[in-house]
Protein backbone atom coordinates (compact mmCIF):
# COMPACT_ATOMS: atom_id res chain seq x y z
CA UNK A 1 0.00 0.00 0.00
CA UNK A 2 2.49 2.39 1.25
CA UNK A 3 6.28 2.19 0.33
CA UNK A 4 8.49 5.03 0.84
CA UNK A 5 11.81 4.17 -1.60
CA UNK A 6 15.10 5.72 -0.97
CA UNK A 7 13.30 8.89 0.46
CA UNK A 8 15.70 12.15 0.78
CA UNK A 9 14.41 15.33 2.03
CA UNK A 10 16.40 18.19 3.21
CA UNK A 11 15.75 21.25 4.66
CA UNK A 12 17.65 24.66 4.26
CA UNK A 13 20.40 22.50 3.03
CA UNK A 14 20.29 20.23 6.27
CA UNK A 15 20.04 16.69 4.46
CA UNK A 16 16.87 15.21 7.33
CA UNK A 17 16.42 11.48 5.48
CA UNK A 18 19.21 9.57 3.77
CA UNK A 19 17.33 7.19 1.52
CA UNK A 20 14.20 5.81 4.02
CA UNK A 21 12.70 2.91 2.61
CA UNK A 22 9.54 1.74 4.45
CA UNK A 23 7.16 -0.61 3.30
CA UNK A 24 3.74 -1.03 4.69
CA UNK A 25 0.89 -3.09 3.72
CA UNK A 26 -2.86 -2.68 3.84
CA UNK A 27 -3.63 -3.13 7.41
CA UNK A 28 0.08 -3.48 8.86
CA UNK A 29 1.11 -1.50 11.98
CA UNK A 30 4.43 -0.04 11.91
CA UNK A 31 6.36 1.77 14.58
CA UNK A 32 8.77 4.13 13.70
CA UNK A 33 10.99 5.07 16.78
CA UNK A 34 13.89 7.18 17.49
CA UNK A 35 15.16 10.26 19.37
CA UNK A 36 14.07 13.52 18.76
CA UNK A 37 15.63 14.79 15.69
CA UNK A 38 16.68 11.29 14.21
CA UNK A 39 13.89 12.23 11.43
CA UNK A 40 10.48 11.00 12.42
CA UNK A 41 8.09 13.45 11.68
CA UNK A 42 10.20 14.54 8.76
CA UNK A 43 8.97 10.81 7.06
CA UNK A 44 5.44 11.80 7.98
CA UNK A 45 5.55 15.07 6.61
CA UNK A 46 7.25 13.76 3.80
CA UNK A 47 4.37 11.66 3.02
CA UNK A 48 1.90 13.73 3.62
CA UNK A 49 3.44 16.52 0.82
CA UNK A 50 5.00 19.33 3.40
CA UNK A 51 8.26 18.76 2.75
CA UNK A 52 9.83 18.54 -0.79
CA UNK A 53 11.38 15.24 -1.95
CA UNK A 54 15.25 16.15 -2.88
CA UNK A 55 15.37 12.25 -3.40
CA UNK A 56 13.89 8.75 -3.88
CA UNK A 57 9.98 8.01 -4.26
CA UNK A 58 6.61 7.89 -2.13
CA UNK A 59 3.85 5.29 -3.66
CA UNK A 60 0.83 5.32 -2.44
CA UNK A 61 -0.94 1.59 -4.38
CA UNK A 62 1.39 1.97 -6.78
CA UNK A 63 0.51 5.44 -7.71
CA UNK A 64 3.96 7.61 -7.43
CA UNK A 65 3.12 10.58 -4.63
CA UNK A 66 4.95 13.00 -6.36
CA UNK A 67 2.09 13.58 -9.05
CA UNK A 68 -0.49 14.51 -6.03
CA UNK A 69 -0.26 17.76 -4.81
CA UNK A 70 -0.63 18.12 -1.16
CA UNK A 71 -3.61 18.55 -0.38
CA UNK A 72 -5.34 16.00 -2.28
CA UNK A 73 -3.54 13.14 -0.55
CA UNK A 74 -6.34 13.36 1.70
CA UNK A 75 -8.74 12.43 -0.72
CA UNK A 76 -6.82 8.72 -1.33
CA UNK A 77 -7.65 8.00 2.57
CA UNK A 78 -4.82 9.33 4.08
CA UNK A 79 -5.41 10.99 7.58
CA UNK A 80 -2.51 12.91 9.62
CA UNK A 81 -2.27 14.05 13.17
CA UNK A 82 0.73 16.05 13.51
CA UNK A 83 2.71 15.97 17.11
CA UNK A 84 1.93 19.08 18.06
CA UNK A 85 -2.12 18.92 17.48
CA UNK A 86 -2.10 22.23 14.74
CA UNK A 87 -6.07 22.42 15.78
CA UNK A 88 -7.38 26.03 14.23
CA UNK A 89 -7.75 27.63 17.55
CA UNK A 90 -10.76 29.43 16.66
CA UNK A 91 -13.18 26.55 15.33
CA UNK A 92 -14.93 24.88 17.62
CA UNK A 93 -13.86 20.98 18.12
CA UNK A 94 -16.69 20.19 16.21
CA UNK A 95 -15.54 22.24 13.04
CA UNK A 96 -11.92 21.25 13.34
CA UNK A 97 -13.12 17.73 12.84
CA UNK A 98 -16.06 18.83 10.26
CA UNK A 99 -13.97 20.53 7.68
CA UNK A 100 -11.92 17.82 6.28
CA UNK A 101 -14.55 16.11 5.70
CA UNK A 102 -16.54 19.02 4.02
CA UNK A 103 -13.14 19.24 2.10
CA UNK A 104 -13.41 15.77 1.12
CA UNK A 105 -16.78 16.63 -1.05
CA UNK A 106 -18.45 13.60 0.48
CA UNK A 107 -22.53 13.56 0.13
CA UNK A 108 -24.09 14.47 3.37
CA UNK A 109 -25.25 11.60 4.60
CA UNK A 110 -21.87 9.86 4.13
CA UNK A 111 -20.49 12.67 5.64
CA UNK A 112 -22.28 12.57 8.77
CA UNK A 113 -21.71 8.86 8.93
CA UNK A 114 -18.40 9.15 8.92
CA UNK A 115 -18.05 11.78 11.62
CA UNK A 116 -20.09 9.35 13.93
CA UNK A 117 -18.08 6.71 13.50
CA UNK A 118 -14.93 8.92 14.83
CA UNK A 119 -16.96 10.27 17.50
CA UNK A 120 -18.28 6.81 18.52
CA UNK A 121 -14.62 5.75 19.15
CA UNK A 122 -13.74 9.25 20.46
CA UNK A 123 -17.14 9.87 23.31
CA UNK A 124 -15.71 12.38 25.17
CA UNK A 125 -15.30 14.86 22.57
CA UNK A 126 -19.04 14.94 22.03
CA UNK A 127 -18.83 16.98 24.93
CA UNK A 128 -16.33 18.69 23.92
CA UNK A 129 -17.99 19.42 20.25
CA UNK A 130 -18.62 23.27 20.92
CA UNK A 131 -15.49 23.86 22.97
CA UNK A 132 -13.02 26.27 21.10
CA UNK A 133 -9.63 24.22 19.96
CA UNK A 134 -7.55 27.15 21.37
CA UNK A 135 -9.48 26.15 24.70
CA UNK A 136 -8.58 22.48 25.28
CA UNK A 137 -6.01 20.71 27.26
CA UNK A 138 -3.51 19.11 25.97
CA UNK A 139 -4.88 15.72 26.17
CA UNK A 140 -7.91 17.13 24.79
CA UNK A 141 -6.36 18.83 21.81
CA UNK A 142 -4.56 15.32 21.06
CA UNK A 143 -7.77 13.43 21.22
CA UNK A 144 -9.38 16.05 18.83
CA UNK A 145 -6.20 16.12 16.26
CA UNK A 146 -6.51 12.18 16.09
CA UNK A 147 -10.08 12.36 15.54
CA UNK A 148 -9.71 14.97 12.59
CA UNK A 149 -7.01 12.35 10.94
CA UNK A 150 -9.49 9.79 11.35
CA UNK A 151 -11.97 11.65 9.30
CA UNK A 152 -9.57 10.86 6.22
CA UNK A 153 -7.14 8.30 7.15
CA UNK A 154 -9.70 5.73 6.32
CA UNK A 155 -7.28 3.52 4.52
CA UNK A 156 -3.53 5.35 6.32
CA UNK A 157 -3.10 6.78 9.71
CA UNK A 158 -0.51 8.44 10.24
CA UNK A 159 0.67 9.33 13.79
CA UNK A 160 3.44 11.77 15.04
CA UNK A 161 4.23 11.23 18.70
CA UNK A 162 0.47 10.33 19.91
CA UNK A 163 1.78 10.19 23.40
CA UNK A 164 3.79 12.71 23.47
CA UNK A 165 3.09 15.13 26.61
CA UNK A 166 0.49 13.04 27.70
CA UNK A 167 -0.16 12.49 31.71
CA UNK A 168 -0.03 8.72 32.34
CA UNK A 169 -3.73 8.76 33.02
CA UNK A 170 -4.47 9.72 29.30
CA UNK A 171 -1.59 8.23 27.85
CA UNK A 172 -3.44 5.02 28.78
CA UNK A 173 -6.61 6.54 27.86
CA UNK A 174 -4.91 7.35 24.78
CA UNK A 175 -3.82 3.90 24.77
CA UNK A 176 -7.07 2.55 25.01
CA UNK A 177 -8.59 4.10 21.98
CA UNK A 178 -5.61 2.94 19.99
CA UNK A 179 -6.39 -0.71 20.88
CA UNK A 180 -9.98 -0.49 20.05
CA UNK A 181 -9.34 1.80 16.48
CA UNK A 182 -6.65 -1.04 15.18
CA UNK A 183 -9.45 -3.93 16.21
CA UNK A 184 -12.36 -1.92 14.32
CA UNK A 185 -10.24 -0.72 10.95
CA UNK A 186 -8.44 -4.25 10.27
CA UNK A 187 -8.01 -3.19 6.88
CA UNK A 188 -6.41 0.05 7.88
CA UNK A 189 -2.59 0.95 7.66
CA UNK A 190 -1.30 2.64 10.61
CA UNK A 191 2.28 4.61 10.62
CA UNK A 192 2.88 5.94 14.36
CA UNK A 193 6.24 7.80 15.80
CA UNK A 194 7.70 7.68 18.58
CA UNK A 195 10.71 8.36 20.98
CA UNK A 196 9.54 5.96 23.51
CA UNK A 197 8.54 2.50 21.41
CA UNK A 198 7.59 0.23 24.52
CA UNK A 199 4.01 2.84 24.39
CA UNK A 200 3.56 1.51 21.10
CA UNK A 201 3.76 -2.03 21.23
CA UNK A 202 0.96 -3.29 21.98
CA UNK A 203 -0.71 -1.79 18.80
CA UNK A 204 1.70 -1.92 16.07
CA UNK A 205 3.34 -5.69 14.56
CA UNK A 206 6.37 -4.17 13.36
CA UNK A 207 9.41 -1.49 14.25
CA UNK A 208 11.41 0.64 12.39
CA UNK A 209 13.99 2.48 13.86
CA UNK A 210 15.22 5.42 12.41
CA UNK A 211 18.70 7.00 13.09
CA UNK A 212 19.84 10.82 11.73
CA UNK A 213 17.57 9.99 8.77
CA UNK A 214 18.27 6.31 8.13
CA UNK A 215 16.63 3.75 9.01
CA UNK A 216 18.82 1.20 10.50
CA UNK A 217 16.70 -1.48 12.07
CA UNK A 218 13.18 -3.29 11.11
CA UNK A 219 11.82 -5.68 12.91
CA UNK A 220 8.88 -7.58 14.40
CA UNK A 221 7.11 -5.64 17.40
CA UNK A 222 8.07 -8.00 20.29
CA UNK A 223 4.81 -10.10 21.86
CA UNK A 224 4.12 -8.82 25.33
CA UNK A 225 4.19 -10.95 28.18
CA UNK A 226 0.38 -11.66 29.26
CA UNK A 227 -0.53 -9.81 32.14
CA UNK B 1 -19.99 73.45 20.16
CA UNK B 2 -22.94 70.52 19.85
CA UNK B 3 -23.66 71.65 16.29
CA UNK B 4 -19.71 71.12 15.37
CA UNK B 5 -19.64 67.55 17.42
CA UNK B 6 -22.57 66.14 15.54
CA UNK B 7 -21.19 67.30 11.89
CA UNK B 8 -17.16 65.93 13.28
CA UNK B 9 -19.28 62.18 14.24
CA UNK B 10 -20.71 62.59 10.66
CA UNK B 11 -17.91 63.77 8.72
CA UNK B 12 -15.88 60.62 10.85
CA UNK B 13 -18.41 57.96 10.62
CA UNK B 14 -18.16 58.38 6.66
CA UNK B 15 -14.59 58.36 6.70
CA UNK B 16 -14.41 55.47 8.45
CA UNK B 17 -16.43 53.59 6.08
CA UNK B 18 -13.95 54.10 3.19
CA UNK B 19 -10.93 53.65 5.63
CA UNK B 20 -12.69 50.22 6.51
CA UNK B 21 -12.71 48.90 3.74
CA UNK B 22 -9.64 49.34 2.38
CA UNK B 23 -7.86 48.52 5.60
CA UNK B 24 -10.35 45.36 5.97
CA UNK B 25 -8.62 43.87 2.27
CA UNK B 26 -5.10 45.05 3.73
CA UNK B 27 -4.97 42.85 6.92
CA UNK B 28 -6.99 40.08 5.17
CA UNK B 29 -4.23 39.58 2.73
CA UNK B 30 -1.63 40.18 4.92
CA UNK B 31 -3.41 37.30 7.56
CA UNK B 32 -3.28 34.89 4.44
CA UNK B 33 -0.99 35.23 2.77
CA UNK B 34 1.71 37.22 5.24
CA UNK B 35 2.64 39.65 2.44
CA UNK B 36 2.23 43.58 3.72
CA UNK B 37 1.37 44.61 0.65
CA UNK B 38 2.48 48.34 -0.37
CA UNK B 39 0.75 48.76 -3.26
CA UNK B 40 -3.25 47.83 -1.89
CA UNK B 41 -3.23 51.72 -2.06
CA UNK B 42 -2.84 52.06 -5.66
CA UNK B 43 -5.72 49.11 -6.10
CA UNK B 44 -7.87 51.77 -4.23
CA UNK B 45 -6.69 54.60 -6.85
CA UNK B 46 -7.22 52.45 -9.52
CA UNK B 47 -10.89 51.48 -8.45
CA UNK B 48 -11.77 55.72 -8.14
CA UNK B 49 -9.85 56.10 -11.45
CA UNK B 50 -12.04 53.81 -13.06
CA UNK B 51 -15.24 54.09 -11.11
CA UNK B 52 -15.16 58.30 -12.00
CA UNK B 53 -14.20 57.10 -15.75
CA UNK B 54 -17.75 54.66 -15.77
CA UNK B 55 -19.62 57.25 -14.50
CA UNK B 56 -18.62 59.42 -17.03
CA UNK B 57 -19.07 56.92 -20.35
CA UNK B 58 -22.32 55.85 -18.76
CA UNK B 59 -23.46 59.49 -18.49
CA UNK B 60 -27.05 59.09 -16.90
CA UNK B 61 -27.09 60.01 -12.91
CA UNK B 62 -29.28 57.12 -12.24
CA UNK B 63 -26.49 54.08 -13.61
CA UNK B 64 -23.78 55.96 -11.71
CA UNK B 65 -23.92 53.92 -8.55
CA UNK B 66 -23.85 51.10 -11.04
CA UNK B 67 -20.52 52.19 -12.18
CA UNK B 68 -19.39 52.05 -8.97
CA UNK B 69 -20.15 48.38 -8.13
CA UNK B 70 -19.22 47.62 -11.67
CA UNK B 71 -15.61 49.43 -11.15
CA UNK B 72 -15.10 47.32 -7.78
CA UNK B 73 -15.55 44.32 -9.51
CA UNK B 74 -13.78 44.60 -12.57
CA UNK B 75 -10.65 45.71 -10.80
CA UNK B 76 -10.87 43.11 -8.46
CA UNK B 77 -11.51 40.50 -10.71
CA UNK B 78 -9.27 41.56 -13.45
CA UNK B 79 -6.01 43.26 -10.92
CA UNK B 80 -6.68 40.30 -8.61
CA UNK B 81 -5.58 37.10 -9.71
CA UNK B 82 -3.23 39.37 -12.28
CA UNK B 83 -0.65 40.37 -9.26
CA UNK B 84 -1.21 37.32 -7.03
CA UNK B 85 -0.47 34.68 -9.92
CA UNK B 86 2.08 37.07 -11.70
CA UNK B 87 3.95 38.13 -8.85
CA UNK B 88 3.22 37.39 -5.76
CA UNK B 89 2.89 33.63 -5.77
CA UNK B 90 6.46 33.95 -7.21
CA UNK B 91 7.93 35.51 -4.22
CA UNK B 92 5.78 33.76 -1.10
CA UNK B 93 8.86 31.66 0.26
CA UNK B 94 11.09 34.47 0.14
CA UNK B 95 12.48 37.09 2.92
CA UNK B 96 9.69 39.88 4.28
CA UNK B 97 12.11 42.56 3.39
CA UNK B 98 12.10 41.56 -0.22
CA UNK B 99 8.32 40.70 -0.29
CA UNK B 100 8.04 44.48 0.79
CA UNK B 101 10.30 45.79 -1.98
CA UNK B 102 8.44 44.09 -4.76
CA UNK B 103 5.26 45.20 -3.85
CA UNK B 104 6.86 48.91 -3.56
CA UNK B 105 8.06 48.36 -6.67
CA UNK B 106 4.51 47.85 -8.07
CA UNK B 107 3.18 50.53 -6.32
CA UNK B 108 5.37 52.55 -8.10
CA UNK B 109 4.67 50.77 -11.72
CA UNK B 110 0.83 51.21 -10.38
CA UNK B 111 1.36 54.87 -9.59
CA UNK B 112 2.92 55.60 -12.79
CA UNK B 113 -0.16 53.58 -15.07
CA UNK B 114 -2.42 55.64 -13.50
CA UNK B 115 -0.92 58.88 -15.16
CA UNK B 116 -0.60 57.11 -18.07
CA UNK B 117 -4.29 56.71 -18.26
CA UNK B 118 -5.60 59.17 -16.60
CA UNK B 119 -3.66 62.00 -16.89
CA UNK B 120 -2.54 64.21 -14.02
CA UNK B 121 -5.16 67.05 -14.46
CA UNK B 122 -7.65 66.36 -11.39
CA UNK B 123 -11.20 64.39 -11.83
CA UNK B 124 -14.43 64.70 -10.55
CA UNK B 125 -17.00 62.38 -11.24
CA UNK B 126 -20.16 63.48 -8.26
CA UNK B 127 -23.33 61.50 -9.37
CA UNK B 128 -23.93 59.29 -7.19
CA UNK B 129 -23.67 62.04 -4.50
CA UNK B 130 -26.34 64.16 -6.25
CA UNK B 131 -28.53 61.20 -7.67
CA UNK B 132 -29.05 60.21 -3.45
CA UNK B 133 -29.39 63.98 -2.77
CA UNK B 134 -29.42 65.11 1.18
CA UNK B 135 -30.91 64.70 4.39
CA UNK B 136 -31.82 66.87 7.29
CA UNK B 137 -29.94 66.04 10.47
CA UNK B 138 -30.47 68.07 13.61
CA UNK B 139 -31.03 71.42 11.56
CA UNK B 140 -27.99 70.14 9.55
CA UNK B 141 -28.20 69.33 5.79
CA UNK B 142 -25.99 66.58 4.99
CA UNK B 143 -25.01 64.02 1.53
CA UNK B 144 -27.43 60.89 1.95
CA UNK B 145 -23.72 59.57 -0.16
CA UNK B 146 -21.70 60.33 3.14
CA UNK B 147 -24.36 59.94 5.49
CA UNK B 148 -26.22 56.56 4.80
CA UNK B 149 -24.10 55.48 1.70
CA UNK B 150 -20.59 55.24 2.51
CA UNK B 151 -21.09 53.60 6.39
CA UNK B 152 -24.17 51.63 5.19
CA UNK B 153 -21.41 49.74 2.50
CA UNK B 154 -19.26 49.53 5.25
CA UNK B 155 -21.46 47.72 7.89
CA UNK B 156 -22.61 45.38 5.35
CA UNK B 157 -19.38 44.58 3.31
CA UNK B 158 -18.18 43.82 7.25
CA UNK B 159 -21.43 41.39 7.93
CA UNK B 160 -20.90 39.59 4.88
CA UNK B 161 -17.23 39.49 5.28
CA UNK B 162 -17.74 38.10 8.88
CA UNK B 163 -20.39 35.30 7.51
CA UNK B 164 -18.11 34.72 4.67
CA UNK B 165 -15.50 33.87 6.98
CA UNK B 166 -17.49 31.70 9.20
CA UNK B 167 -19.80 30.11 7.41
CA UNK B 168 -18.79 29.10 4.18
CA UNK B 169 -16.25 26.39 3.12
CA UNK B 170 -13.98 28.67 1.22
CA UNK B 171 -14.07 31.51 4.35
CA UNK B 172 -13.54 28.68 6.82
CA UNK B 173 -10.34 27.34 4.03
CA UNK B 174 -9.01 31.27 4.35
CA UNK B 175 -9.11 31.41 8.21
CA UNK B 176 -7.70 27.47 8.72
CA UNK B 177 -4.54 28.89 6.49
CA UNK B 178 -4.74 32.36 8.46
CA UNK B 179 -3.79 29.69 11.30
CA UNK B 180 -1.47 27.83 10.10
CA UNK B 181 -0.87 26.91 6.54
CA UNK B 182 0.42 23.39 6.78
CA UNK B 183 -2.20 22.11 8.84
CA UNK B 184 -4.57 23.31 6.69
CA UNK B 185 -2.75 21.82 3.57
CA UNK B 186 -2.34 18.68 5.26
CA UNK B 187 -5.99 18.32 5.76
CA UNK B 188 -6.97 18.71 2.28
CA UNK B 189 -7.31 22.99 1.60
CA UNK B 190 -5.80 24.13 -1.40
CA UNK B 191 -4.06 26.90 -0.49
CA UNK B 192 -2.98 28.30 -4.19
CA UNK B 193 -6.24 28.46 -4.17
CA UNK B 194 -7.23 30.15 -0.81
CA UNK B 195 -3.97 32.85 -1.72
CA UNK B 196 -5.25 33.77 -5.03
CA UNK B 197 -9.45 34.27 -3.75
CA UNK B 198 -8.28 36.30 -0.73
CA UNK B 199 -5.89 38.65 -2.38
CA UNK B 200 -8.94 38.69 -5.05
CA UNK B 201 -11.39 39.95 -2.59
CA UNK B 202 -8.90 41.94 -0.90
CA UNK B 203 -8.04 43.58 -4.06
CA UNK B 204 -11.50 44.25 -4.83
CA UNK B 205 -12.26 45.78 -1.69
CA UNK B 206 -9.47 48.22 -1.80
CA UNK B 207 -11.36 48.99 -5.12
CA UNK B 208 -15.05 49.31 -3.45
CA UNK B 209 -13.23 51.86 -0.79
CA UNK B 210 -11.47 53.87 -4.44
CA UNK B 211 -14.94 53.69 -5.94
CA UNK B 212 -17.05 54.91 -3.42
CA UNK B 213 -14.59 57.41 -2.41
CA UNK B 214 -14.40 58.92 -6.58
CA UNK B 215 -17.92 61.08 -6.04
CA UNK B 216 -16.68 62.44 -2.79
CA UNK B 217 -13.31 63.97 -3.98
CA UNK B 218 -10.85 65.07 -6.71
CA UNK B 219 -8.62 62.43 -8.37
CA UNK B 220 -5.29 63.21 -9.02
CA UNK B 221 -2.39 61.51 -8.97
CA UNK B 222 -1.20 60.17 -5.30
CA UNK B 223 -4.81 59.85 -4.09
CA UNK B 224 -3.78 56.19 -3.08
CA UNK B 225 -0.81 56.99 -0.70
CA UNK B 226 -2.29 58.57 1.60
CA UNK B 227 -5.11 55.64 2.07
CA UNK B 228 -2.63 53.23 2.26
CA UNK B 229 -0.70 55.06 4.79
CA UNK B 230 -3.90 55.28 7.10
CA UNK B 231 -4.62 52.46 5.93
CA UNK B 232 -1.10 50.72 8.13
CA UNK B 233 -2.22 52.62 10.79
CA UNK B 234 -5.90 51.15 11.10
CA UNK B 235 -4.04 47.72 10.58
CA UNK B 236 -1.22 48.21 13.04
CA UNK B 237 -3.28 49.69 15.62
CA UNK B 238 -6.20 46.76 15.60
CA UNK B 239 -3.56 43.96 15.21
CA UNK B 240 -2.65 41.98 12.14
CA UNK B 241 -4.91 39.91 10.40
CA UNK B 242 -7.96 41.29 12.81
CA UNK B 243 -10.98 41.79 10.06
CA UNK B 244 -13.77 42.98 13.31
CA UNK B 245 -10.89 44.69 14.97
CA UNK B 246 -10.23 46.86 11.33
CA UNK B 247 -13.85 47.98 11.49
CA UNK B 248 -13.64 49.28 15.24
CA UNK B 249 -10.19 50.37 14.72
CA UNK B 250 -11.23 52.40 11.38
CA UNK B 251 -13.95 53.78 13.24
CA UNK B 252 -11.82 54.95 15.89
CA UNK B 253 -9.54 56.45 13.72
CA UNK B 254 -11.53 57.97 11.22
CA UNK B 255 -13.62 59.78 14.23
CA UNK B 256 -10.36 60.96 15.66
CA UNK B 257 -9.41 62.47 12.66
CA UNK B 258 -12.35 64.05 12.11
CA UNK B 259 -12.99 65.63 15.20
CA UNK B 260 -8.89 67.02 15.40
CA UNK B 261 -10.60 68.41 11.43
CA UNK B 262 -13.26 69.99 13.37
CA UNK B 263 -11.80 71.13 16.95
CA UNK B 264 -7.42 70.78 16.60
CA UNK B 265 -6.67 71.04 12.55
CA UNK B 266 -2.96 71.42 13.05
CA UNK B 267 -3.52 67.62 14.46
CA UNK B 268 -5.26 66.46 11.69
CA UNK B 269 -2.83 64.77 9.90
CA UNK B 270 -1.15 63.29 13.14
CA UNK B 271 -4.14 61.95 15.17
CA UNK B 272 -4.20 58.67 13.51
CA UNK B 273 -0.38 57.77 13.71
CA UNK B 274 -0.25 59.46 17.78
CA UNK B 275 -3.34 56.77 18.13
CA UNK B 276 -0.97 54.21 16.82
CA UNK B 277 2.48 54.45 18.66
CA UNK B 278 0.29 55.04 21.98
CA UNK B 279 -1.58 51.65 21.40
CA UNK B 280 1.50 50.05 20.31
CA UNK B 281 3.47 50.93 23.24
CA UNK B 282 0.78 49.67 25.31
CA UNK B 283 -0.08 47.00 23.33
CA UNK B 284 2.53 45.68 21.17
CA UNK B 285 0.49 43.13 18.95
CA UNK B 286 -2.54 45.96 18.36
CA UNK B 287 -5.68 46.42 20.55
CA UNK B 288 -7.28 42.76 19.29
CA UNK B 289 -3.88 41.07 17.94
CA UNK B 290 -2.56 38.27 19.68
CA UNK B 291 1.16 38.01 20.68
CA UNK B 292 2.15 34.97 18.33
CA UNK B 293 4.29 32.01 19.76
CA UNK B 294 7.31 31.27 17.48
CA UNK B 295 7.18 27.34 16.73
CA UNK B 296 10.79 25.98 17.15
Amino acid sequence: MLSLEKVEVAIQGARILRGVDLELPAGGRLALVGRNGAGKTTTMRAIMGLVPLVGGAIRFDGRDLARVPAHRRTALGIGYAPEDRRLFPTFTVAENVRLPAELLGLPRGELEARLDRVFELLPELRELADRKAGALSGGQGKMAALARALVTGTRLLLLDEPFQGLAPALARRYGEILARLVERERAMALLVSESNPELLIPFVDRVATIERGEIVGLAPAPRLAPP
Amino acid sequence: MGLLLLLAVLDGLAYAGQLFMVAVGLTLVFGVLKILNVAHGSLFAIGAYVAATLIGWFGAEELSLLALAIAALAVGALLGPSIERGLLARIYDKEHVLQLLVTFALFMILEDLQKLLWGVQPRFEDAPVRLLGQVEVGGIFYTAYQLLLLPGVALVALLLLVWFLRRTLLGRSIVAVTHDREAAVAIGIDARFVYLSTFTIGAGLAALGGALAAPTTSLVPGIGVQMIVLSFAVVATAGLGQIEGAAVTALLIGLARSLAVYFAPELEVVVPYLLMVAVLLIRPAGLFGRRELRRV
